[in-house]
């Protein structure tokens, strides 16, 4: 579940937008948030015991208001240096409606492209409309998927996008990575419906955890070979939140014994963490996680430099405690390098992990909100 | 050390307690000070802005363009082309709309649209540069027209009107806001451009940012995706500094001018200052005070005062610039597609430069009195008969000064080769005129002293009394004329350029119907039209790069009746040659000859797919208004030589049937152009005009503001008059004259140097006329046009002159009757 994405991207229509409900709202009109919190009418919702459809579901959804493919990799080269690559394709419906196509269209396209490299953490951000082409998901003549935003690219084999490519850059750094994986989708929550709130509200989210990702980095004009596990996620939605939630922090971690776990830390006004998870084994069986059946807890704060022009650092969890009770297993979860701000229009931390405990992996941590 | 800084200080009190006891002189030395300085500073502010927009012409609404991408057709960028671009990684290329719309009220407006959020990095992200609802107002229907406020107000707008066009199509509601650069231009996003106004293609793609060998492979790139695609450097921001160096100049000029009509104010506020305080000056003499500490004192209330005066006149000058940007904004768009930025910024150099330039100027008004009061002996002080001598001695000096100043404008007339040295001559011819001006007062004063008969006492007293005045009345008169003559030789030109632009756009645009449309297929239209079509035109053309400028290229129909009746400036005898399609000759326009140099039967190369071709030119056709190069080919010529011409639109001449009009819509229709394609040949003409009477509207207002400067003068002049003289009037009251021929006798000369000075104003203007439209005009625009002298705006000069001089008067005269009782109780005194 990435709402970190969520918000960036409404926050980043809102930003452009200025403020829609400004008007109609005069005691807090500059909270974005209200628009996450408003009720989705006019939009489909998403609700329990929809069953999720391949390959059908792995393209876009504009009747929903908001949708992303998002991928994280923890690479390394031949000596040893390690990368992460983060590539995210937001779509947001910008009103309700079937679209008209065209320069009217109702959709919106976003994108993010970062990595960490051995000089450290690099990101781009990009915009475009939807109904000209630009960008968006669909399937090329050939009938391969094909997620895309100007050169941006994330192109499937086939229908799906797993096996697939993604062809991007950062700046002046070429990505390009090809994957495969062995084991199926999987769902999250209840068969694919993943509740974010006690009020009901929630997504419909799934994932491929295990990418078997070869490929090559450009840098300065040199090539460089990377492999390693990729997790690709998919989500949609319209109206996500609830009024009370105000930040989050999701891991995706995969283990070297084969197994994975995704986890959620909603942070609430007045109450405890909204915590959910998916724990999948190494034959790629889920299991979801609900409440008790996880415990996160941030260890460790570390300052962040933010890219402020004051030069001001934000304190931001930088290690973590998780603990599933019922396997009576705990991991510490550490931030590779505490350079993983994106100071997008909506700004965020995003970057590669390492846990040690119960077991060893790699995985991707997300903050927002802080 | 410091008892004399305390004398100096107690000097300076007592000269300055004198502005305290008359604050109506205060006052207007100060208006003086501040209109005549006012104007030029905001002409100055306006300079700088506009230049300073010059420099931000590598840039479009606020992101870099270092290259546009355009169709060589002109036909515009498909979507598809531009996507493509996107999709192939040119990330800094950015899609652009630019049309020029008539409403249905046959106004014209310009119109830009983008996609915001593909502007690059720091634009796009930017929200700060959005309204209130901003970017999702813009995209979603019914969509938003953003309107700069001074153009929303020149079509009448609130936020949330629709402006509509002459195709029916009305523009988005209008929200009065202005984007970096808009200039103005309507702004709208492209997406909701394109649907509202049902076009598919883009006006060109804009690069942000293109270097090195990124040039080459962006060319490759465009060549593969679409040959008709090309990639053209922006230029224009050395192009716009080129072009509009010539308006610069005149603006500087004249807005000079006015400092100088600004400067005769100063001259004559600090003579009277002087004058009415000869007696404080006088009794500080006798005191002891000596001569350099006076003139010290003198030089410190002179800082003062243009310290005071230039804070003021800055100030309005900033609040004048602004209010007087719009019709320069309005000009620079209309002749040079420059867009000037509404938002003015005060620059800290321009303050300092007219801080300089004027305190030169006042300092230089200030030092001939200040001579003249220095060179006085105590006793010559007391001594007013001299004055008289002294008046009509500096008459005499003035009279030789204008002469060697007419003398030396007649020897540089004939070396004029530069728009600086017009304006040299022209200043010379200004002020040896006003140079003449007294001398010519007195002479008709005392001729007509020499008619009257010996009983005409009153009337001899009057022209004695003129005489007598005139010391203290000249500067103002002077003023007047300089005013007079900038109206009467503006007026002029402006309305020869009228005449002489109605007089070509009717011949020009001969056809009833003009097409502009890229969706129009001309050939079919032409193929089969109907008895509703009598004739047609089809043009084509490009732009091309010659002499370092853009240069227009036009393939013109050599057989319709409005190219066979082509007006042309000057032609050789193979003109005939052009019409029958010899291809080594070209017909150019006048500004080739008179900007580029070139003459009759000369030879230019022109740039061919990479090499170039001779031409030789046998004819010159005049282009008013079209600040570029352009030649003339036959249309054929032109596909030929460069296939990549596009259509340049299409004229049609209707038959007289009265549905013609009608049935010729409906071809046009089924023959692929949109409503709004095509105008009628008589609201071109009026969207022309009107577009030249905007250009034009500036001088208009700087006129009428140099004319309120000299207007002012003259008030402050006859105040200061009558608040020397009152009493002599006291004593003449006394005497037994009447208050009706204290009019005669007052207000009768003023009358006649007012007369004099309006008929002089005439042959000046006229000379003025003459050298801007003939020389100054060539030399900046390359444009010719005979001289159309019209007695009547001299005529209205005449009867604003009368109302400004009898409102003065009025004034000045309530101000001597209220006054004369303390007056004459002073007479009383003195005498008692």
């Amino acid at each position: 579940m990435r709402y970190q994405a969520l918000i960036t991207a409404v926050l980043a229509m809102l930003s452009l937008a200025g403020l829609t409900q400004a008007e109609n709202d005069n005691t807090d009109s500059g909270n974005a948030l209200d628009v996450m919190r408003a009720s989705g009418e006019g939009y489909r919702t998403a609700q329990p015991g929809q069953p999720i459809r391949f390959p059908q579901d792995h393209l876009a959804h504009p009747d929903y208001r908001i949708e992303w493919w998002y991928l994280t990799a923890n690479l390394t080269d031949a000596e040893g240096q390690s990368y992460g690559v983060h590539w995210t394709l937001f779509r947001t419906a910008l009103r309700p409606g079937a679209d008209p196509e065209g320069w009217t269209s109702n959709q919106m396209w976003m994108a993010h492209s970062a990595i960490h490299t051995s000089t450290g953490h690099h990101y781009e951000e990009r915009f475009a409309r939807g109904g000209i082409g630009q960008a968006g998901v669909g399937l090329t003549d050939a009938g391969q998927f094909d997620a895309w935003l100007d050169d941006w690219q994330l192109l499937g084999t086939a229908d799906a996008p797993v096996p697939g490519r993604l062809v991007t850059t950062v700046g002046d750094i070429t990505i390009q990575l090809d994957w495969q994986a062995d084991l199926p989708w999987v769902l999250h929550g209840d068969n694919g419906f993943s509740q974010k709130s006690g009020q009901g509200q929630g997504s419909y989210y799934y994932s491929q955890p295990r990418l078997q990702i070869t490929g090559e980095v450009v840098i300065d004009g040199t090539p460089v070979a990377v492999s390693g596990d990729g997790w690709l996620d998919r989500e949609w939605s319209s109206q996500p939140l609830a009024a009370d939630q105000q930040g989050w922090d999701w891991f995706s971690l995969q283990f070297n014994d084969g197994t994975s776990l995704m986890a959620f830390h909603l942070r609430q006004d007045n109450a405890a963490p909204y915590v959910r998870g998916t724990w999948i084994d190494a034959r790629g069986q889920a299991r979801a996680l609900d409440e008790g059946d996880l415990v996160i807890e941030p260890v460790e704060w570390g300052d962040v430099d933010v890219g402020a022009d004051d030069g001001s650092r934000k304190s931001l969890p930088l290690q973590w405690s998780i603990e599933l009770p019922g396997q009576n297993a705990r991991w510490s979860i550490r931030a590779q390098t505490a350079d993983s701000w994106l100071a997008t229009l909506v700004p965020y931390w995003e970057g590669p992990v390492t846990a040690e405990g119960h077991s060893t992996g790699v995985g991707y941590l997300e903050m927002t909100g802080y | 050390m410091k008892t004399a800084f305390n004398r100096l200080l107690r000097v300076v009190i007592t000269l300055l307690s004198h502005y305290r006891r008359h604050p109506l002189q205060t006052a207007f030395l100060l208006t003086g000070l501040v209109t005549g300085v006012a104007l030029w500073s905001a002409v100055q502010v306006i300079n700088a802005h506009a230049r300073a927009s010059y420099a931000e012409a590598d840039q479009v609404l606020g992101a870099q363009a270092s290259h546009w991408v355009r169709s060589r057709s002109g036909e515009g960028v498909s979507v598809d082309d531009y996507v493509q671009l996107r999709r192939l990684g040119w990330r800094s290329v950015y899609p652009i709309l630019e049309q020029r719309l008539t409403t249905i009220d046959q106004g014209v407006v310009n119109l830009i649209a983008t996609d915001l959020i593909v502007l690059p990095a720091g634009e796009a992200s930017n929200s700060t540069g959005l309204p209130e609802g901003g970017w999702m107002r813009l995209v979603t229907p019914p969509f938003e027209a953003w309107f700069p406020n001074s153009l929303a107000q020149q079509f009448g707008l609130e936020e949330g009107d629709r402006l509509t066009l002459n195709s029916g199509r009305q523009l988005p509601p209008a929200r009065i806001f202005s984007r970096e650069q808009q200039g103005l231009r309507v702004f709208m996003d492209i997406g909701a451009a394109l649907t509202v106004l049902d076009q598919s293609r883009l006006s060109y793609l804009v690069v942000s940012d293109l270097s090195g060998n990124a040039v080459a492979d962006l060319r490759a790139d465009l060549s593969l995706l679409n040959p008709q695609l090309t990639l053209v450097a922006n230029q224009q921001r050395l192009d716009l500094t080129e072009l509009t160096q010539s308006l610069h100049t005149q603006l500087a000029a004249m807005s000079l001018l006015s400092f100088a009509v600004g400067l005769f104010i100063v001259f004559n506020a600090v003579r009277f200052s002087l004058a009415s305080r000869r007696h404080t000056l006088t009794t500080l003499r006798e005191l002891g005070v000596s001569h350099r500490l006076l003139l010290a004192a003198i030089a410190l209330e002179t800082l003062v005062m243009s310290l005071v005066g230039t804070a003021g006149g800055l100030g309005l000058g900033y609040l004048l610039s602004q209010l007087l940007l719009p019709s320069v904004a309005a000009t620079l768009q209309n002749l040079y597609g420059a867009v000037l930025d509404y938002n003015l910024l005060l620059q800290p150099v321009t303050l300092v430069q007219a801080w300089l330039l004027t305190s030169a100027g006042l300092i230089l008004a200030l030092a001939w009195p200040l001579w003249r009061q220095a060179r006085q002996s105590i006793q010559a002080q007391r001594d007013e008969p001299a004055q008289w001598q002294q008046d009509a001695k500096a008459r005499t000096r003035m009279l030789w000064g204008s002469l060697l100043l007419a003398l030396l404008a007649f020897g540089l007339y004939f070396q004029l080769n530069s728009i600086a040295m017009g304006f040299v001559v022209l200043a010379l011819i200004l002020f040896a005129g006003a140079g003449l001006l007294p001398w010519t007062v007195a002479l008709v004063l005392r001729a007509i002293q020499r008619v009257l008969p010996a009983s005409a006492w009153r009337l001899n007293w009057a022209c004695g009394d003129g005489l007598a005045q005139l010391g203290t009345l000249r500067t103002a008169l002077m003023a007047l004329l300089l005013a007079l003559t900038a109206n009467f030789g503006v007026d002029s030109l402006v309305d020869s350029f009228r005449t002489s632009l109605s007089d070509w756009l009717q011949q020009r645009l001969a056809a009833d119907l003009f097409v502009q449309s890229d969706t129009l297929d001309i050939d079919a239209l032409l193929a089969e039209p109907g008895d509703w079509l009598i004739e047609s035109h089809r043009r084509n053309g490009l732009t091309v790069r010659w002499q370092n400028r853009p240069t227009q290229i036009r393939g013109l129909n050599t057989e319709t009746s409005d190219t066979l009746a082509l007006p042309l400036a000057a032609a050789t005898d193979r003109v005939s040659d052009w019409f029958s399609g010899n291809p080594d000759v070209i017909f150019a326009n006048e500004q080739v000859r008179y900007l580029a140099g070139i003459e009759l039967g000369d030879t230019v190369q022109l740039p061919v797919q990479g090499q170039s071709v001779a031409f030789k030119i046998v004819g010159f056709y005049h282009d008013y208004g079209n600040p570029t190069y352009q030649f003339y080919l036959p249309y054929e010529r032109v596909a030929n030589l460069w296939p990549q011409a596009g259509e340049q639109g299409l004229g049609l001449w209707l038959s007289d049937d009265g549905d013609a009009l009608a049935r010729a819509e409906t071809a046009l229709v089924g023959a692929g152009a949109r409503p709004g394609d095509w105008t009628r040949r008589e609201d071109i003409l009026a969207i022309s005009l009107r577009v030249f009477d905007r250009t034009f509207a500036l001088t208009a207002a700087i006129n009428a503001l140099t004319f309120t400067v000299a207007g002012i003068a003259l008030l402050a002049s006859l105040l200061a008059i009558h608040q020397q003289r009152l009493p002599s009037y006291a004593h003449w009251r006394s005497l037994g004259v009447s208050g009706r021929e204290w009019l005669l006798i007052v207000g009768l000369p003023l009358g006649i140097g007012l007369l004099v000075t309006w008929l002089l104003s005439i042959p000046l203007g006229t000379l003025l006329a003459g050298l801007l439209i003939y020389d100054l005009n060539v030399l900046s625009f390359g444009w010719t046009m005979p001289l159309i002298w019209r007695f009547e705006p001299a005529l209205t000069l005449f009867w604003l002159t009368l109302g400004v001089a009898g409102f003065t008067f009025t004034v000045s005269a309530i101000q001597v009757r209220l006054r004369l009782p303390q007056a004459l109780k002073h007479l009383g005194e003195d005498t008692a």
